[in-house]
């Protein structure tokens, strides 16, 4: 299978390039593919996420998704690029003036899609995620963990390539972790979707052999 | 009624700004007919060995725009009352020649006697009269007047900006997260602003249509009932319907300005 992610030589760092954060770091993710990374707090986790969606450009080395390097790629390509990930992240990142629906179809309303079109998918994105009946709430009328599904179902909404999560289980209690974990396994084994997981601690729910990278000492390394 | 306080939170300021422009034009509109009508009723007083005439004097200054001779049987009607006819000529012959010189513009009092200076360099120009105390008691009060309201003008336009800069931190404050999501998701530019710019655009339409119905009142109701001289006279610069245009303009400068120092600030996503 291809490589969905690709990075060589990667290094990450903030403040103009004193505060390395990543350095050197070489791994490849196939298309389809389970993939956790996790490491201690401070380790570079979310960095690297925040890479891999064009929101830091690397300092040096390449990074690649979907052909297009994020060190060199414009803000043309990069806005083009992000409507083929799907990111959910710890804190949900919901507009909170918008209604549960609104925010689902968020990136088919930023791809041009209809009206029409979009409460169709929203219909069918809330049913997924069992949230039909809250279409028409907004976020903060919800619990937590409805939140992250809403979250989910907006990083599906489109058929991602990619779906990044940062921690997204951070804030949430077992049962809600569980059913968010199922929603982000389905997507993956169902889709085909690539789904890259940054998290401090791999669930005990996950009994297939993911691939499991970890992040220590400013280098990326795959553990078997 | 926060969904009105939003809106009022800008159009107010910008109505000041654009109460502030509009006025500025009215202003400009009537001082310079004030000052046209102040440079018609003005003339210099010039006494002359020779004729001249006004191609004579626009060599000696460019302000000078219009002569007129004074008929020297006229100035001397009362006094050559019951004198023969040949004396009379002797006299007339012996006169010097009476000019009042309009200017074409409103001068300064310091071009005034610049402009006197260079009448006297001429050997046929044997006197000139500025009248010059009461020209400069009326130029005086003229600019002190034009400097008061440019003054206020300006100081309502700075009170004016800082209250849109506050409205703009509370756009950041209200519209930034959407921003930010959107941006994450791909959302070009135009997008992400649409919104804000639409409730924007929306505040500047409202601000210059209040803004020019103030001031179609004030010139079809209360200045012609006002029974003000200056005001009856200058309605028709009280407001012109261009001014709907210029102060269009102005107000979608403003917004096109604030919005996007508003877009960009929020731009990049939060660490």
């Amino acid at each position: 299978m291809s490589n969905v992610i690709h990075a060589s030589k990667l290094t990450l760092a903030y403040d103009n390039g004193r505060k390395e954060i990543i350095k050197n770091a070489n791994f490849s993710i196939r298309k389809g593919e389970f993939v956790f990374i996790t490491g201690p707090s401070g380790s570079g986790k979310s960095t690297l996420l925040k890479a891999l969606y064009g929101a830091l450009k690397p300092t040096g080395g390449s990074l690649i998704i979907g052909g297009l390097d994020v060190a060199t790629i414009s803000t043309g390509k990069l806005q083009e690029l992000r409507t083929h990930l799907g990111i959910i992240f710890q804190d949900y990142k919901l507009v909170n003036e918008w209604t549960v629906a609104k925010n689902v179809v968020l990136p088919l309303m930023i791809a041009g899609y209809s009206v029409d079109v979009q409460n169709t998918q929203a219909q069918r994105l809330l049913k997924h995620v069992k949230l039909s009946e809250h279409a028409d709430k907004f976020p903060l009328e919800l619990s937590g963990g409805e939140q992250q599904r809403v979250g989910v179902a907006r990083a599906l909404a489109k058929n991602p390539v990619v779906i990044l999560a940062d921690e997204p289980t951070g804030n949430l209690d077992d049962y809600s972790s569980n059913v968010i974990w199922d929603l982000m396994e389905n997507a993956c084994q169902q889709l085909e979707t690539t789904v890259l997981v940054v998290t401090h601690k791999i669930p005990t729910i996950f009994s297939l052999p993911y691939r499991h990278f970890i992040i220590e000492s400013k280098g990326v390394y795959e553990v078997h | 009624m926060k969904f009105i306080k939003n809106h009022l939170m800008f159009i107010l300021p910008l109505m000041a700004i654009l109460l502030g422009i509009e006025f500025y034009l009215v202003f400009d509109r009537t001082t310079n007919s004030y000052e046209k009508r102040l440079k018609e009723g003005y003339t210099m007083f010039v006494v002359t060995k020779t004729p001249m005439a006004l191609a004579d004097f626009q060599v000696l200054n460019s302000h000078i725009e219009s002569v007129e001779a004074i008929d020297r049987k006229e100035v001397v009607g009362d006094i050559v009352k019951g004198i023969s006819r040949n004396n009379t000529e002797k006299i007339l012959k012996a006169l010097p020649y009476f000019y009042n010189i309009g200017l074409n513009a409103y001068v300064k009092t310091s071009e005034l006697e610049s402009i006197k200076t260079d009448l006297k360099r001429e050997n046929s120009i044997r006197k000139v009269e500025t009248f010059g105390t009461a020209y400069s008691a009326s130029y005086r009060l003229f600019t002190f007047i034009k400097f008061t309201l440019k003054l206020f003008i300006g100081f309502m336009g700075i009170v004016s900006i800082f209250l849109i800069i506050k409205q703009m931190e509370i756009w950041k404050y209200a519209h930034k997260r959407r921003m930010q999501v959107m941006e994450i998701f791909g959302a070009p530019l135009m997008l992400r602003s649409g919104i804000l710019f639409k409730v924007a655009v929306i505040d500047a339409i409202v601000a210059t249509l209040v803004t020019a119905l103030i001031f179609l009142y004030l010139k079809f109701e209360w200045a012609a009932q006002s029974g003000i001289e200056i005001m009856v006279k200058n309605q028709e610069n009280l407001f012109r319907m261009g001014d709907i245009g210029i102060l269009l303009a102005a107000a979608l400068v403003i917004v096109v300005v604030a919005v996007y120092s508003v877009v960009f600030s929020s731009s990049g996503v939060e660490e």
